[in-house]
């Protein structure tokens, strides 16, 4: 973080600053007889932040944000039905099986994002990770799960900012 | 109006609650219980949630309520995995049917 240049570092503190200064207008619910508190919470989290998350560019592409989301919430939804369809039909819905999925993102962020987020889409829990790829438990071996952690696995490649 | 629909959203995210505590009872082993309690519990908790949002008082205290989804939705991924690794680590088997076996 020393090696950026001044305006890009101040770039970063202001971007940051107003998140968290955001995010105190939140908590109080929109009052504003604790800003005094507020500001100085602002600061000391943008000065932790510094040093747990130095400031660098980024890699997250905000179109791959929108896009992200919106995979996310839609599977999400499909995901609790479809769990909540088994757990009322019982034992007899299931086919379990574990499986192991090559992975090709590079990024360690995704690849965290990438396990943890399977653990909320239909069908797949995170079981273990490599350098490989991903091992995964599915509920219905009969499910195309593949093509879905795929299809997911397409979709962080683009929040990092991979060009296809 | 919006009452109507927070309480419709209340019924659902109830719902899915109740089906997620029915999988963590009625699944036979330990990951197909994670998979009931993520998926089905999230999904309830993101319904209750949004009812909430839409009958707050203030644009800041509904965006307080909606900012608790994403929270525990980090926490529930997180600790699903990290279980989920720790007994495959132990060697427990995952639960299979008896004619597939």
């Amino acid at each position: 973080m020393r090696k950026l240049r001044y305006g890009t570092m101040i770039r970063f503190l202001t971007i940051r600053a107003s998140l968290f200064a955001g995010l105190w207008w939140i908590l109080a619910e929109g009052r504003s007889d604790a800003w005094l508190f507020g500001c100085i919470a602002v600061v000391a989290a943008t000065w932790a932040s510094l040093w747990l998350w130095p400031a660098a560019p980024t890699p997250i592409r905000l179109a791959g944000v929108v896009g992200f989301l919106r995979f996310f919430i839609w599977n999400s939804i499909r995901g609790g039905f479809q769990v909540a369809g088994m757990a009322l039909r019982g034992r007899a819905a299931l086919q379990p099986a574990l499986i192991v999925l090559p992975v090709n993102l590079q990024n360690d962020c995704a690849r965290v994002l990438l396990i943890n987020t399977l653990g909320l889409m239909p069908g797949t829990v995170g079981v273990d990770m490599d350098d490989a790829g991903v091992q995964l438990h599915v509920l219905d071996r009969r499910l195309p799960v593949a093509t879905e952690a795929q299809a997911l696995e397409a979709v962080i490649s683009k929040l990092f900012g991979a060009s296809s | 109006m919006i009452e109507w629909l927070s309480a419709g959203l209340l019924i659902v995210g109830a719902f899915f609650f109740f089906a997620g505590t029915v999988g963590l009872l009625r699944f036979p082993d330990v990951y197909s219980r994670l998979h009931a309690l993520a998926k089905a519990d999230n999904l309830g908790l993101g319904c209750v949630l949004l009812a909430l949002a839409i009958q707050a008082d203030s644009l800041a205290a509904a965006l307080k309520l909606l900012l608790i989804w994403p929270l525990v939705l980090a926490a529930s991924a997180g600790i699903g995995f990290a279980i989920a690794r720790r007994a495959r680590a132990l060697g427990i088997q995952p639960w299979q049917k008896e004619d597939a076996r």
